[in-house]
């Protein structure tokens, strides 16, 4: 847990979670906070400029784009989480289980994970969407699977580099269970690894989503999210240049810190970690396949 | 965005439209040298098959008639003019018409175009295997030749709309050596009579194709090239007209403005294209008359045009758009937006606390369902909107019960109706029947469409539709082209974007 | 990607003969297949089991307004789509083998014919894009560790860094309206061959190729950069210095070999994504690849295209993978020390 402590003291980390703690004050509260109702359209009001009643102006049907951003910030920020959550599930599990499961269960995971691996990026998010229902959860559960595998690897890694520590050897001479060993001794030694791991991938979710927006997959009108507002503001750049701005530098924010905070602890991690998960900023997934 | 077009594919010829209108343009692209008339760049849909009798999309018709011509085509306004039939005469019941077609006309492959050609096409329609305008053609009991120019229809009973029903995609001509070699190629290789021939074709990407010097109205087609490229998406649409990618484009009205400080030219034509609420009448509760008259009342028509079309459009209350001839203007405000009566309504229909339904939409950024959404709200009505998956052709699977659709009509009013109203029709998701509407179109039937009866026959046609049908319309809406100055000529058609006059500097 | 990562812990950079060197080549062709075929299986599997699972079917798309229950079932059963799920799998894969994709339910095109149109498209803009990141990371990666600390270095960081927080579309739309509209030099969008006319292919692509490889090009100059800082601080650069060598000779010779690994290996990292993520490219800049018929079958529900063209791209991640894992063992440029 010393990494931990450690990255704390770094200026960047302390940036980035003040900024993520905000993030999740809004995930929180943003419906409450929103100083209008988001879904109300102001009559006479479409696609304003700032203005003391609407601080950030107003979008193409005249709802207050500021009560939009607040209460959008759940469903965006939750759906990145729901893929990074099955990454997660799919992926640390297996890749500790492969480990100390033996030789064919690691086999045949790595097949599966290499499997998934060579699978298009965002084609395969537009299929499984297009094809098993035009739903946000459909959109994720396949972000979720294909991202499973980056997960799947650094666990794994980690959790090797570490099993042929010594003491480890010696708690398993003494005849301790795999899972105890895992529990007690690997667990804690791979956190940092799968926290920089996480980091990463909830940052790169929130571009897959918004790009999968843009596309017209998984929008749930006419709840707000931030990469749909961003989509649809640049429909409508004739009318306000500025107007794509607000989404972007939320998501631009929210990213960054993501991104910033793997990089801390990363920074203040071993050298062990820093070789499972690359050097710094090595094992960022960011705009994967978003493009 | 960009799914737009795909989305509106799946709803058919209608939301495709729509699609296209949000994504599509077109160009002349800068290249344009040659002749007189230049080479005009079009974005727009690709067609789903350059075969004009599989064709399943209506949208596929705008494509088709750069390479296809038909024995009669309609004009501006949407009445059936001669084509390639320089006239026609029905006999005394309407059970018969005979084309005499205008001499020497051949296919692009040099085959002659003579009755016999013609008579191998309405039956390849009416028979053939995938064919999709069999339906349309059910009625042509037998084609008779007299030599090579004169081709007669013989129809299963009385029926005047024969011309203008072969203006578009069911009469659009293929060569029979084409077709008989190999008809399957033709999805990738029309071979038509067209004022076009296409040259060269990559599927949902671009189509080249140059003049045809044997088109019967050769001397009106301006242009020496056409090309038709896929559209580009919305939000990029005036970049790709002001670098030069299309001439021609059409744009959603969102990007007017836009458009207009680019220095470039805006036509918004009012055409067939109304918006429309697809409902199946017999699934709770929109089988209550009721309800539907409620929704309708609660709607206000002139808002949903302000705020999701930019006003680029009319609220409406019918299929047609005023000024066509099946255009019935007694129905102006047959709902008229009324709050307090749609509440009422809800109360007699049992449902004084109101209602939550759930409202199917083809495309997420579709601002006309926010809107619709929340003036339901209004009277109580709780909407769900759900973004329907796409692929789902729900003209076929009928599940969802009420959708937000567009509606494009057809070449003859009486098939428009007939796709909205008859029992069999697509858009009667209910297949309901409706005696007054089928008797009143049987009159339209036999009405030739030089009788001073007919506008009246049509018309009522139309009333009876709407009024005993739970269709539910909402504006007519406009095609908008965003074009380059050195484009002239462009025609407000009503139905298929034609090229006649149009040039390129 | 897959492959790639089987081939660490990569050797140390020990001379080698000539017969070993090639003898070693086919072992890791021979282990890359190994890893490919179940890989390709598994893949396939689910691709094909996508398919399956949608509720689509040839009738949604084909027929018209009058199908009856019979028609759908009659079509099914011409489709095969009536036989149990493995017969159906098997027969694809069979059928994909030779080149058979089936044909479209939408448009009636063989789908190998679609294919076969896109593919140019995609790979033109997969390789360009590849040698952007290339020639833009390595300059900028170089520039930055020779300025180590400098205002260029840090504006190296800050701006790789932001770019890996926009996402892919803003970036395609702030390059077209800035090369297409504002400075109107740039087409904004669209494909001509290479066979129509060269310098036009060229100019269309340069924007799409621009906006995929910004990703790419940023994470190999921040990996280069840290590669290089790290190596020049190393003994024998000193050294090298010390014995009078140019600043450009020592990062050129001894440098650039040895911190250029990792920048390798993010490259080998970045292929496949160049190969199949440019979706969110050939939708903004209209370009007619294999991502853009994936996504529009996709969303038209026509399985058969959306099966073949993700086959396709898998078959092409794992094609490249493959070379690029060989050639990465081929150059090896000190690769071992530099992780």
């Amino acid at each position: 847990m010393n990494t931990f402590r450690r990255s704390w003291q770094l200026r960047s980390a302390k940036i980035s979670i003040a900024i993520l703690l905000v993030v999740v004050v809004l995930v929180v509260f943003g419906h409450l906070l929103a100083p209008m109702n988001p879904l109300q359209q102001h009559d006479g009001q479409i696609l304003k400029g700032p203005s003391s009643r609407f601080w950030l102006g107003t979008d193409y049907l005249g709802r207050d784009v500021l009560s939009r951003l607040l209460a959008g910030s759940a469903l965006s920020v939750l759906s990145a989480l729901e893929a990074v959550g099955i990454a997660f599930g799919l992926g640390v599990f297996p890749g500790l289980a492969s480990v100390y499961l033996g030789r064919s269960f690691e086999w045949v995971s790595q097949r599966v994970m290499d499997g998934l691996m060579a699978l298009p990026f965002i084609i395969f998010a537009i299929a499984v969407a297009a094809l098993l229902g035009n739903g946000l959860h459909q959109a994720m559960f396949a972000v979720g699977i294909l991202m499973a595998p980056g997960f799947f690897r650094i666990t794994r890694a980690a959790a090797w580099s570490f099993n042929q520590a010594q003491y480890v050897e010696a708690a398993q001479l003494l005849g301790a269970s795999p899972w105890r060993v895992i529990r007690t001794h690997i667990w804690n030694k791979v956190l940092p690894t799968v926290a920089i791991t996480t980091a990463n991938h909830i940052a790169g979710a929130l571009l897959v989503v918004s790009s999968l927006t843009f596309l017209g997959i998984g929008v749930v009108p006419p709840t707000p999210t931030w990469g749909g507002m961003l989509a649809s503001d640049l429909s409508y750049l004739a009318q306000q240049r500025w107007a794509p701005i607000f989404p972007a530098l939320v998501i631009m924010l929210t990213v960054g810190a993501l991104n910033a905070l793997a990089d801390a602890i990363r920074d203040s991690a071993g050298d062990s970690v820093r070789q499972t998960t690359g050097r710094r900023r090595l094992g960022r997934v960011q705009n994967v396949g978003a493009r | 965005m960009n799914t737009r077009r795909s989305l509106g594919a799946t709803m058919g010829a209608a939301m495709l439209a729509l699609a296209a209108a949000c994504g599509g343009s077109a160009t002349a692209s800068s290249g344009g040298t040659g002749g007189a008339g230049g080479t005009l760049t079009w974005g727009w849909g690709l067609p789903s098959t350059w075969d004009p009798a599989t064709s399943a999309i209506g949208n596929d018709t705008h494509a088709l008639a750069l390479t296809y011509a038909a024995l009669t085509k309609l004009d501006v306004k949407g009445t059936a003019v001669p084509a390639l039939a320089k006239s026609w005469k029905y006999n005394s019941d309407g059970t018969q018409v005979t084309f005499t077609l205008r001499p020497g006309l051949k296919f692009s492959d040099g085959t002659p175009l003579d009755a016999e050609a013609v008579k191998y096409n309405i039956l390849r329609g009416r028979d053939g295997k995938g064919s999709n305008i069999a339906d349309q053609l059910a009625e042509v009991k037998d084609v008779t030749v007299a030599g090579t120019t004169s081709v007669t229809l013989v129809l299963d009973k009385p029926d005047y709309q024969i011309p203008a029903l072969l203006a578009g995609k069911t009469g659009d001509l293929v060569s029979p050596t084409a077709a008989k070699k190999n008809a399957a190629g033709l999805a990738t290789k029309p071979v038509g009579a067209g004022p076009f021939i296409l040259t060269d074709y990559v599927p949902d990407s671009h189509a080249e194709l140059k003049k045809n010097p044997n088109y019967w109205d050769a001397k009106d087609i301006k242009l020496d090239k056409f090309v038709l490229k896929e559209a580009p998406d919305p939000s990029v649409a005036v970049a790709g007209l002001q670098s030069g990618q299309y001439d021609m484009a059409t744009i959603p009205p969102s990007q007017i403005q836009a458009a207009k400080a680019a220095g470039l030219k805006i036509e918004a034509n009012t055409t067939f294209n109304v918006r429309t609420l697809d409902v199946n009448g017999t699934v709770a509760p929109f089988n209550n008359p009721k309800v539907m008259q409620a929704i309708s009342h609660a709607i206000n028509r002139k808002e949903l045009v302000k705020t999701a079309f930019f006003g680029q459009g009319e609220p409406d209350w019918q299929p047609f758009p005023k000024g066509y001839v099946g255009y019935d203007p007694s129905l102006d405000n047959l709902y008229s937006y009324d709050p307090g009566k749609a509440k009422q309504l809800l109360a007699e229909a049992g449902h004084p606390d109101g209602l939550k339904i759930t409202l199917w939409v083809a495309d997420a950024g579709d601002a006309l369902a926010e809107v619709l959404q929340k003036q339901l709200n209004a009277v109580g009505i709780k909407v769900t909107l759900k973004v329907e998956q796409p692929g789902i052709n729900n003209y076929l699977t009928r599940q969802y019960p009420l959708a937000l659709d567009s509606f494009s009509g057809r070449e003859s009013p009486v098939q428009a109706l007939t796709v909205l109203f008859g029992q069999k029709g697509l858009m009667n998701l209910g297949k309901t029947k409706s005696g007054t509407f089928d008797n009143a179109l049987n009159v339209v039937r036999a009405t030739p469409l030089d009788s001073p009866k007919y506008a009246a026959a049509i018309q009522a046609a139309t009333a009876a539709g709407v009024k005993s049908m739970p269709n539910t319309f909402l504006f007519s809406w406009k095609r908008i082209f965003a074009y380059k100055p050195n484009v002239s000529g462009l025609q407000p058609w009503v139905d298929t974007q034609r090229w006649e006059g149009v040039a390129v500097k | 990607m897959v492959v790639i990562e089987q081939s660490a812990p990569l050797d140390v950079g020990v001379a080698v003969s000539p017969r070993r060197r090639s003898l070693r080549l086919l072992r890791s062709l021979g282990r890359g297949l190994a890893v490919a075929v179940p890989v390709l299986f598994i893949a396939t599997f689910i691709t094909y089991g996508l398919g399956a699972l949608s509720k689509f079917s040839p009738a949604n798309a084909v027929l018209g307004d009058t199908a009856t229950k019979a028609d759908i079932t009659r079509m099914n059963h011409q489709y095969g789509l009536d036989r149990p799920f493995i017969v159906q799998y098997f027969s694809w894969v069979g059928r994909a083998v030779r080149g058979d994709f089936g044909t479209s339910w939408f448009t009636h095109i063989p789908v190998t014919q679609s294919i076969e149109q896109r593919l140019p498209v995609s790979l033109s803009v997969a390789v360009g894009a590849l040698i952007i990141a290339v020639v833009l990371g390595t300059l900028v990666g170089i520039a930055a560790a020779l300025n180590n600390g400098g205002w260029f270095d840090r504006a190296v960081t800050f701006v790789c860094s932001l770019l890996s927080t926009v996402p892919g579309f803003v970036a395609a739309i702030v390059l077209i309206t800035v090369f297409a509209v504002s400075l109107p030099i740039l087409p904004s969008g669209g494909y001509v061959g290479p066979s129509v006319n060269i310098g036009q292919w060229l100019k269309f692509l340069i924007l799409p190729c621009l906006s995929l490889s910004l990703d790419s090009a940023a994470d190999l100059a921040r990996q280069l950069r840290n590669g290089l800082v790290g190596t020049l601080r190393e003994n024998y650069v000193t050294g090298a210095v010390v014995r009078g060598y140019s600043t450009r000779r020592v990062v050129f010779v001894h440098a650039l070999r040895n911190g250029a690994g990792p920048a390798l290996a993010v490259l080998g990292l970045h292929v496949p994504r160049l190969i199949g993520g440019a979706v969110i490219t050939e939708t903004v800049f209209a370009l007619p690849g294999l991502g853009q018929l994936a996504k529009d079958s996709a969303l038209r529900g026509d399985v058969p295209v959306v099966q073949a063209t993700l086959l396709v791209t898998i078959g092409l991640v794992l094609v490249s993978s493959l070379l690029v894992n060989i050639g990465l063992r081929r150059l090896r440029p000190g690769t071992g020390r530099a992780e």
